[in-house]
């Protein structure tokens, strides 16, 4: 028997990461600066928690993750597979979840070459940071809001999953753009098909992580992660706060290229009737905010993004300071005996 | 049927159950040869620069990229990793990658975006052949300790060890779960079924999975686990707490 064939889930292997090349240096940099920060500093929370506890139950999760990404999944026409960030946020807290996904991509980059290691950081700025912590500040900002019932932990799982792979798809065409110098390239059909596919494939992602959840509350409801079991009420505040500044993240990486697109959409339909409108817009590249040659010309589209994100940010935290001021407090005696 | 030797408990068409999936990953960890003898650390750094200035160099430099792909290529063939390995795993890469880089002309209409498509093909292709010689020239738990001396956190490395022992468990289980229900359930079904069945698969192996991982802490709690990290590696510098 040849021990040496590959086994039939690797034969059916995907692309699944972001490999190195497709992302230019300086957004690489960028993002790896990011992810970095972000998975130190999860290494930070944990060390007050449960150290000891956390080895082995966040090694063991991202080994599930790790198996449960091998298998495909059957999607129209396609195949998706699992990514888990949200899933591993449930069951460990963000901090540990992130650092799951960290762990997968790792060994997924080193042992399959499935992602880049100048692309790592990219790859774990997707799924751990957006996907984990940012999946978990969606979860549990819908799920207080649902006073920790079972029903709403499901709806807020679901709801998290699909968010964050929009999100990712989303933050991942950002980060093409900025990479590409060349003038000549019509980003709002890349942009509008990735999208469309994993949008697709974030309803797939979203009905399995609210499957598996509701499997494990059935089940093993303590393996859920509970924050207020750690005794720390301060750290309800920083959870709504977070949950705000990473939606407002997402949902202004999302919209502000479709927000500057619309114009553009229309602008190029009128473009191709006329040869002089399209010289006009060549000679006019600099003060166009959606075609962006070089890097240091991308600022008023970055502007845009900034705008969004900080308009959207502080709408966000008003509104639910208002809404804390108004929201009765859940009992925390019904959360964790569960429903 | 006659009993033969290699049929004995054989059923005909039946898939041995495979267990060994490391031996595919990184089957010439262990080998000999000169790459094999360099200290690891330089090897890992080696790795990293090539695969930092492969992604940087500007597609217009396309000599040195040839070079690199040759330096890649001779480096292989110093550690004695045989090409056929190195074909099949490029393989299975390769048409995926081409049809991801494919997607950017496609939306254009194939009238542009071909520079963009050959520049990604290659620095994808170098650095997952450099990161292949990588795994393949060292034992993966040799990379692990290295990339403690490389600043990587202990806790971290911990856990990455974890997770490489328990994956092929894991993986293990998840096949004799799909074994079962291919043995269960027609093939096929409607999406939503097959999603069902799906999620609820990962559903049982994450509880399998949470509960074995707490015994695991249980055992090693019994044998004087207190959440300090400690490992072998004689040579980096003392730690004294996680």
């Amino acid at each position: 028997m040849d021990k040496t064939k590959c086994p039939p889930a690797i034969a059916t292997e995907q692309l699944m990461h972001i490999p190195d090349g497709f992302l230019s240096t300086e957004v690489c940099a960028v993002t790896t600066a990011l992810s970095l920060g972000a998975v130190g500093y999860s290494l930070h929370k944990l060390k007050d928690s449960l150290a000891d506890r956390t080895v082995p139950m966040t090694g063991m999760m991202a080994a599930l993750i790790f198996a449960g990404q091998m298998v495909n999944f059957p999607l129209i026409g396609t195949s998706g597979h699992l990514i888990g960030g949200v899933l591993a946020a449930v069951i460990l807290g963000p901090w540990a979840g992130c650092l799951a996904l960290t762990l997968v991509l790792f060994v997924q980059c080193l042992l399959f070459g499935d992602g880049g290691i100048v692309a790592l950081g990219t790859n774990i700025l997707h799924m751990g940071v957006v996907g984990a912590i940012g999946g978990y500040a969606i979860y549990a900002t819908i799920r207080r809001f649902a006073r920790n019932t079972g029903t709403g932990t499901i709806v807020a799982a679901v709801v998290a999953s699909w968010i964050t792979v929009m999100a990712g798809a989303a933050l991942f065409c950002l980060e093409f753009r900025l990479s590409q110098s060349a003038d000549d390239f019509e980003f709002l059909n890349a942009f509008t098909l990735m999208v469309t596919v994993h949008s697709a494939i974030g309803i797939g992602e979203a009905l399995i992580t609210g499957v598996i959840v509701s499997l494990v509350l059935k089940q093993r409801p303590d393996l859920v992660y509970e924050p207020e079991s750690e005794g720390n009420r301060v750290v309800g505040l920083q959870r709504v706060f977070a949950a705000g500044v990473v939606v407002a993240l997402a949902v202004a990486a999302f919209l502000a290229p479709f927000a500057s697109s619309l114009p553009d959409g229309l602008e190029s339909v009128a473009m191709r009737t006329g040869i002089e409108q399209l010289n006009k817009r060549a000679n006019h590249s600099l003060l166009s905010d959606y075609d962006i040659p070089i890097a240091t010309e991308s600022w008023p589209m970055l502007s845009v993004s900034l705008a969004g994100i900080v308009g959207t940010g502080s709408v966000l935290v008003i509104a639910l300071l208002l809404g804390r001021a108004f929201r009765l407090r859940p009992s925390f005696v019904d959360a964790t005996s569960g429903e | 049927m006659a009993c033969r030797p290699g049929n004995a408990g054989r059923l005909k068409g039946f898939k041995e159950h495979r267990t060994i999936v490391a031996e595919y990953i990184d089957r010439y960890g262990r080998s000999r040869s000169i790459c094999h003898r360099l200290p690891a650390l330089a090897k890992l750094i080696m790795a990293i620069t090539v695969v930092v200035v492969g992604v940087s160099i500007p597609v217009e430099l396309w000599p040195i990229q040839g070079v690199l792909v040759g330096i890649v290529f001779m480096a292989h063939s110093l550690a004695r990793i045989p090409l056929s390995y190195l074909l099949r795993r490029l393989a299975l890469f390769l048409p995926m990658l081409f049809v991801i880089s494919l997607a950017l002309p496609a939306s254009q209409g194939f009238q542009s975006g071909w520079p963009i498509m050959m520049r990604i093909l290659f620095r994808s292709t170098v650095a997952f052949l450099t990161v292949l010689w990588l795994i393949n020239v060292m034992p993966f738990d040799q990379l692990l300790v290295t990339m403690s001396r490389l600043f990587v956190p202990k806790v971290f490395i911990a856990m990455l060890a974890f997770m490489y022992r328990y994956a092929f468990v894991l993986w293990d289980e998840l096949e004799k779960m799909q074994v079962a229900r291919r043995a269960r359930t027609f093939s096929g079904g409607s999406l939503l079924f097959r999603w069902k069945t799906f999620a609820q698969m990962i559903g049982m192996l994450l509880i399998r999975a949470m509960t074995r991982a707490e015994r695991v802490h249980g055992a090693m709690c019994a044998r004087g686990w207190d959440g300090t990290v400690r490992s072998l590696d004689t040579q980096s510098q003392p730690d004294n707490s996680v």
